[in-house]
């Protein structure tokens, strides 16, 4: 669009002055449009997973299925791996989000209330590693993980994972330890509480919505991790979602497709019910610095 | 940070340590000895699979910027990077303008636009596949019945097309990401400054540009940026939509990384790719911080 075919500015005082009732019925049109053509293609995948197989590849395709179908989630579930991808799945994302939680909160906490030398540092550096592309930290990680004889294990995608889950925990569970007051800690000690008691019994429980934001956006990053998975692992029955799927992709048999659908709608509500759980948290966590979600 | 200096905290610098450890033990093995392993490997001839080579200098270098897959990529990552984020931007900031306005089922609005971020890539990567198809594809079904092209588009499936299908995908799943920086911004500006400057007769775009510009600035660039460093390293949307090609027309410097260390086998070639990827994403870096010191000393 070149610059001579922008409304000139006078055009939007013109609009404050329109009668409300006009731009109240542009604004709920300008709303509708836009969240059905980003709502599009979840809609599409949801529905086309209850179409029977023919009706998916139908041209002029159907908007709504002409008969409502399970088939495609039956066949997921009974006769593919789909069950034991999501148990490794649950297993690599858990693993790393509690390693994550565990050592994070600690060195997090360590992080907001001291001051020795390097914490600024340390902090800086937690962030820059959030930042490494994973393209450049799977190369050395394969070579040791063939070496220490970790290859196809899921172990080794829950310890490569914690790469990017942890330092997402310390970066973003300092700034949340900081805001809560030091003073409250310190009465409890003064009561008699070590420093440790403190902390278990006053902080943490302060800290509990960033704690369960924090483990919601780490779960969710391994739950969605890819590369390490396709590289780490190679045995059918040690494959991840992610990787289960796209293997299905690659083959791309026209029958496939109502069960690939079927299995993208089962993979994506888990992440439904986290956001569900997170949702007010989530604007705060994000602009905070650097939550990807993804 | 000042509250931590109390006297009670001034004994306890071996349990700061302590709990510390950890987390510093696993940064310095999970990322930042790597990131030293990825530059020994660029300059060794190493197979993947193997541990190490013999040293060869920088010829892996000298291979990568010979060959002209590698000119390719850092186009293709070039033009993936910034076509993304520049719509992500338009549509980020356009959206959290109109999400900010007050309406019924505001709530409702929010969720289904965020909706895009929230699912995993592979699922965005499926559900776009299956309507970008040539033949029965949904996509294609509506630009013929409206007229706007007489022939199918074969959107993965050709050179021309791939690289504005793949940003099209890319830009639907993360421009929510701006719209919640921006909205979360938006949200903090005190109405009373609208209404104070609608009394004196500042008009819509007036207020816009004094008042809600110069607030959102700060975010904007930071998320920005921050968009610009996750698409540059980006690997799973492109490889699973296009697998890089066809022909290599998708084929950005992460998915080179990938087909040099895990299908050419060449790991010292890809870790030189990659060491060069990092230091593209390194000037990115530098921009990133000195922006986040900034707003961290204004707040």
């Amino acid at each position: 669009m070149s610059a001579t075919t922008l409304p000139p500015p006078r055009r939007n005082h013109e609009l404050a002055h329109l009668p409300t009732l006009l731009r109240r019925l542009a604004l709920y049109s300008g709303v509708c449009t836009v969240v059905v053509i980003v709502g599009f293609p979840l809609f599409w995948m949801v529905i086309g997973s209850f179409k029977m197989k023919e009706e998916l590849f139908l041209y002029p395709p159907s908007f709504l299925p002409r008969s409502w179908t399970l088939a495609n989630y039956t066949e997921l579930l009974s006769q593919t791996g789909f069950l034991t991808y999501f148990a490794n799945s649950l297993i690599v994302a858990g693993g790393a989000t509690l390693l994550a939680l565990l050592f994070g909160a600690l060195g997090a906490y360590s992080l907001a209330r001291f001051r020795f030398r390097g914490v600024a540092w340390i902090a800086r550096a937690s962030l820059l590693a959030y930042m490494l592309p994973e393209v450049l930290l799977v190369l050395p990680l394969y070579v040791w993980v063939v070496e220490l004889g970790l290859a196809n294990t899921l172990f080794a995608l829950i310890v490569s994972n914690t790469a990017f889950t942890l330092p997402l925990t310390l970066w973003f569970l300092r700034s949340y330890f900081a805001a809560i007051p030091a003073s409250l800690e310190e009465s409890a000690m003064i009561d008699g509480c070590t420093r440790m008691q403190a902390f278990r019994r006053v902080t943490l429980p302060l800290a509990l919505p960033g704690v369960i934001s924090v483990g919601v956006f780490a779960f969710n990053h391994s739950w969605n991790e890819f590369l390490f998975a396709l590289v780490f692992t190679s045995s059918e029955r040690l494959k991840v979602l992610p990787v289960g799927l796209a293997t299905w992709i690659g083959q791309d048999h026209i029958y496939s497709w109502g069960m690939l659908l079927a299995g993208a709608v089962l993979i994506t509500l888990p992440v439904v019910l986290f956001y569900l759980l997170v949702q007010q948290h989530l604007i705060s966590g994000m602009s905070s610095g650097g939550v990807k979600g993804e | 940070m000042a509250a931590g200096a109390g006297a009670l905290y001034r004994g306890d610098v071996r349990l700061a340590y302590l709990s510390l450890a950890p987390s510093a033990v696993l940064l310095l093995l999970l990322s930042f000895l790597p990131a030293l392993a990825v530059l020994d490997l660029s300059l060794r001839s190493v197979e993947t699979g193997e541990s190490s080579g013999p040293f060869i200098g920088i010829e892996n270098y000298l291979w990568a910027l010979a060959t002209p897959q590698f000119g390719r990529a850092l186009v293709n990552s070039l033009v993936w990077t910034f076509g993304s984020v520049a719509l992500e931007m338009v549509f980020g900031v356009g959206l959290a303008l109109l999400l900010d306005q007050s309406f019924r089922l505001r709530g409702l609005a929010r969720a289904a636009i965020l909706a895009p971020y929230l699912v995993p890539t592979v699922v965005a990567v499926l559900t776009w596949r299956y309507m970008f198809h040539d033949i029965v594809g949904v996509l294609n079904w509506m630009l013929l019945s409206a007229g706007i092209v007489s022939q199918p588009v074969l959107w993965l499936n050709s050179p021309g097309s791939a690289m504005l299908a793949v940003i099209l995908v890319g830009t639907w799943k993360f421009f929510p990401f701006v719209v919640l920086a921006i909205l979360g911004i938006l949200q903090a500006i005190p109405r009373e400054q609208f209404e104070a400057a609608r009394i004196d007769g500042a008009s819509a775009w007036r207020r816009f540009r004094v008042i809600t510009l110069p607030q959102i600035m700060p975010v904007f660039l930071l998320s920005a940026v921050l968009r610009i460093i996750w698409t540059f390293h980006k690997f799973d949307i492109i490889y699973l939509l296009t697998g890089g090609g066809p022909l290599e027309a998708t084929t950005t410097l992460p998915v080179l990384v990938y087909q040099q260390g895990f299908v050419d086998m060449e790991l010292g070639r890809a870790a030189a790719v990659a060491m060069i990827t990092m230091a593209v994403l390194s000037c990115f870096l530098v921009v990133y911080f000195l922006l986040l010191r900034r707003s961290e000393s204004r707040q």
